[in-house]
């Protein structure tokens, strides 16, 4: 086995066991934690941002970031819904039509950021903003409840071997990321434009092409996720996904991806979505109320960023020391 | 050690290990007061790792270090280094863009008015004008940073080392991005320094340099102390031996024979871009190895840009295999070029991402099916096989290439054009800031690629390089070329005669 695979490795293994550790403490803290149907609903409940982060992991990668995914989501739903219900359109062919605007969302995205070298924070952000608006715009600001048809319905809630469909769909879009970034040709031009650009361009990557399709990528599978949303809240209302772009990174970054581009860990980013499911759950079969919800994911940010840095207690308090005793040794 | 001159620092028996093989084995390294001291070995001798312990910047496993009389400790860092009066005047300068000569000079000790916090600005200025008018220097204390040529840029960092009080100045590589001009008023500062008596550290590949300067040299070897040479005992070609274990051969030195003329892989027409390069024209064949000479600025680097595809031009014409061409590097890399940019770490390497990465970025169109899908095993076949090619060290295709020596990184960028169907390789500056052995390889490397019918370009402006290498030699002078030397007839005086202007009966 090669050295950077051990060290790839153990990063998610640490991670592995973190989440195995906090899978210890909860059960501990509550006896209704480890069973299958709060297992179960854990995963569920981070579905929507899995989905989303498996997707949106490509512009950290390539040194971006996206932070429009949360209004692409509530977006989607309400289209989706206007074509079905209002249009009368199939179901199916709504999905698609859906999608497409996706693709067109991310594609703006994308060629914003390249062609007229605007950071994708600003970017993206303005897209998070408009978009935001045009869902209100569309929707009248209201929250419609989806009735029919009920093959949309069944995507969110319905369950196949006693598993929710949205499982399924997260599990499959992460298998498919994971493949796509460890082994295309793609996964190989989006590591090289993060790690640097220039370099990647003298190697013959186009990397204006690549981050517009690292853009779409992000912006179809915010598009799944709303979709999805939609069918499992029965809802489609412009508010629904506001801040989950902060969640998507949340689980990003705690799997390990660095924001400077260059790495990234399909598996780190799912481990990461479901701890921070882990920790809501924790903190709702504690009966905590909801302001905590924040004030935890923060911490554990916090801490899964200073773990990344290689930091150790032993080694900070044995540096602390030896600064200590240099100023001494200079008195 | 003479007991006259009483020893600034002495290191004994220093040891260090980054989890791993000995990088520093039992090394001796001492400084007398108001010495010009140089430290030489290849890339990975050690040289860098003996100063990042002295400044505190890493830490030693074993072995002591006094530095004026007083016991410096293992957990030493460099904010304590800077106020023992250590200074170490950075290969990659370390000044804050944006800010002026005097902000940078007394920056974190500002003159303040009395008894607030608010800095003096007059004060500042005044005192910064002061230390530079002391030492003749050509600076205004009010110049901001960015606007100056690297050359003052680094007399800015010397200032502040003094004004640090500093009594001992560590300079790595100082002269990699300067002028002859301006290397020679950095030896006139130094010499400057060593009269105030302040002890300087020098490092440096350039061993024309090593030799004016040094009062002693330190040789050191896959991280031993080979030998300290005295100031008689110095000379180039023994420092050479000493830090390669061998001396050069005749045969490496001298120039490759002449071949037969091959095809014509690229010939230019008439190039012409606004304001870059004014009406080139050149053929390279099979098997030649043209060199491009100039002054920096010449337009070389744009040329080989234009070339390549990278950046377009206005009018001209290429034919590259007999075949009219318009360059884009995606078209150019399928068609058997190969290019190797001037700048290693900013244009060449991934440094972030293992040898692996790096190779098969360049040779994804061979790693992978039709479908987009990369093969593991081919990606890692092309990795070990250019790293076998080229000897990169450690052999170890998962290494990040940041963390290589220099040489090896720019083996590593060379090595990812090495396993394809090269015909034309285009290198800019191949050997700067690398040391003499990797140096060496990477001569013989392009004259084995000539010799297998690889038509090559060089670009550099180390002239014993250049006609070391070139077939031909064209020299650009203000984006055009201003003379072009047969084969045989060119010496370093020529090419440099050229590039200033200065041509047969005056100057043009």
């Amino acid at each position: 086995m090669k050295a950077t695979n051990w060290r790839r490795l153990i990063v998610d293994f640490r991670l592995f066991g973190i989440l195995l550790l906090m899978m210890v403490v909860l059960s501990f803290v509550s006896d209704r934690f480890l069973t299958v149907d709060n297992l179960t609903n854990v995963l569920w409940s981070v579905c929507l941002i899995g989905i989303m982060s498996v997707g949106a992991i490509y512009a950290p990668i390539t040194g971006g970031i996206d932070l429009s995914v949360g209004s692409i989501a509530a977006l989607s739903g309400i289209v989706a819904n206007v074509l079905m219900n209002v249009y009368g359109l199939n179901w199916m062919l709504a999905i698609f039509i859906t999608l497409g605007i996706g693709v067109l969302i991310g594609w703006v995205n994308g060629m914003v950021t390249t062609k007229f070298l605007v950071p994708a924070f600003i970017v993206t952000m303005a897209a998070k903003t408009y978009l935001f608006g045009v869902a209100m715009l569309v929707s009248n600001g209201d929250q419609i409840t989806i009735m029919q048809p009920k093959e949309f319905l069944i995507i969110g809630v319905g369950k196949f071997l006693g598993i929710p469909i949205p499982i399924y769909i997260m599990i499959i879009l992460a298998v498919g990321s994971h493949i796509l970034l460890k082994h295309t040709v793609f996964g190989r031009q989006a590591i090289a434009v993060g790690a640097n650009e220039v370099s990647a361009k003298l190697s013959g990557v186009n990397p204006d092409r690549t981050r517009i399709i690292v853009y779409i990528i992000s912006a179809v599978t915010a598009t799944i996720a709303g979709i999805v949303m939609a069918s499992l809240t029965q809802q489609a209302f412009a508010m629904n996904a506001t801040g989950y772009e902060f969640d998507v990174i949340t689980a990003i970054v705690i799997g390990g991806t660095s924001l400077m581009g260059g790495n990234g860990s399909v598996t780190g980013a799912l481990i990461g979505a479901v701890m921070v499911g882990f920790i809501n759950n924790g903190l709702n079969l504690l009966d905590m109320p909801s302001s905590f919800h924040p004030i935890a994911t923060g911490l554990v940010i916090l801490i899964a960023l200073i773990m990344n840095q290689g930091f150790s207690l032993p080694g900070a308090v044995k540096k602390v020391l030896a600064r200590f005793r240099t100023a001494e040794s200079l008195k | 050690m003479s007991a006259n001159s009483p020893l600034l620092l002495e290191c004994k028996g220093i040891d260090k290990n980054y989890n791993g093989p000995m990088v520093l084995a039992n090394v001796d390294f001492s400084l007398k007061r108001g010495e010009i001291h140089s430290l030489v070995g290849e890339n990975g001798a050690g040289k860098s790792t003996l100063i990042k312990i002295i400044t505190g910047v890493t830490n030693r496993n074993a072995g002591s270090i006094v530095f004026e009389g007083q016991s410096v400790p293992v957990e030493h860092n460099k904010i304590a280094s800077e106020r023992l009066g250590i200074a170490v005047i950075y290969q990659e300068l370390s000044l804050i863009h944006g800010m002026s000569v005097a902000q940078n000079i007394f920056l974190t000790k500002e003159p303040l008015f009395a008894g607030l916090p608010i800095i003096d600005i007059n004060k500042m200025n005044r005192l910064a004008q002061e230390m530079i008018d002391k030492y003749g220097f050509d600076l205004r204390a009010t110049d901001i940073i960015d606007k100056l040529p690297i050359a003052q840029r680094q007399t800015v960092e010397i200032l502040k080392a003094l004004s640090n009080k500093a009594s001992l100045m560590i300079m790595d590589e100082p002269t990699s991005s300067l002028t002859s001009t301006e290397s020679a008023q950095l030896f006139k500062i130094i010499r400057l320094l060593k009269s105030e008596g302040i002890t300087v550290v020098y490092i440096s590949h350039r061993m024309e340099e090593v030799f004016d300067l040094s009062d002693r040299v330190t040789v050191l070897r896959d991280g031993k102390l080979v030998t300290v040479l005295e100031k008689e005992q110095i000379s180039p070609a023994e420092i050479i031996r000493l830090m390669i274990g061998r001396a050069l051969s005749e045969d490496e030195s001298r120039h490759r024979m002449v071949k037969k003329e091959g095809e014509v892989v690229l010939e230019v027409e008439h190039l012409c871009c606004e304001g870059k390069l004014k009406d080139i024209s050149f053929k390279v064949r099979q098997g030649e190895v043209l060199g491009f000479g100039g002054l920096v600025g010449s337009g070389r680097t744009e040329l080989m840009r234009a070339i390549y595809g990278i950046d377009g031009f206005d009018s001209g014409r290429l034919t590259y295999l007999g075949k009219n061409y318009v360059p884009s590097v995606e078209k150019s890399i399928a068609g058997g070029y190969g290019f190797v940019p001037e700048e290693r770490r900013l244009q060449g390497i991934m440094g972030g991402i293992s040898i692996v990465g790096n190779i098969g970025v360049a040779n994804l169109d061979a790693i992978s099916n039709s479908a987009g899908f990369v093969s593991g095993t081919k990606e890692r076949e092309k990795a070990d096989k250019a790293i076998s090619l080229l000897k990169v060290k450690p052999a170890n295709p998962d290494v990040l290439v940041g963390n290589l020596s220099g040489g090896n990184q720019q083996k590593v960028v060379v090595g990812k054009w090495l396993i394809r169907d090269l015909k034309l390789l285009i290198v800019d500056e191949p050997t700067v800031g690398i040391d003499i052995g990797a140096k060496e390889e990477m001569y013989q490397t392009i004259e084995r690629l000539a010799c297998e019918g690889v038509a090559v370009i060089v670009v550099s402006s180390d002239l014993p390089e250049l006609t070391r290498l070139s077939d031909r030699i064209i020299v650009l002078r203000k984006g055009q070329i201003i003379k072009e030397f047969a084969e045989g007839v060119v010496t370093e005086e020529d090419v440099l005669r050229a590039a200033s202007g200065i041509v047969e009966g005056g100057t043009q």
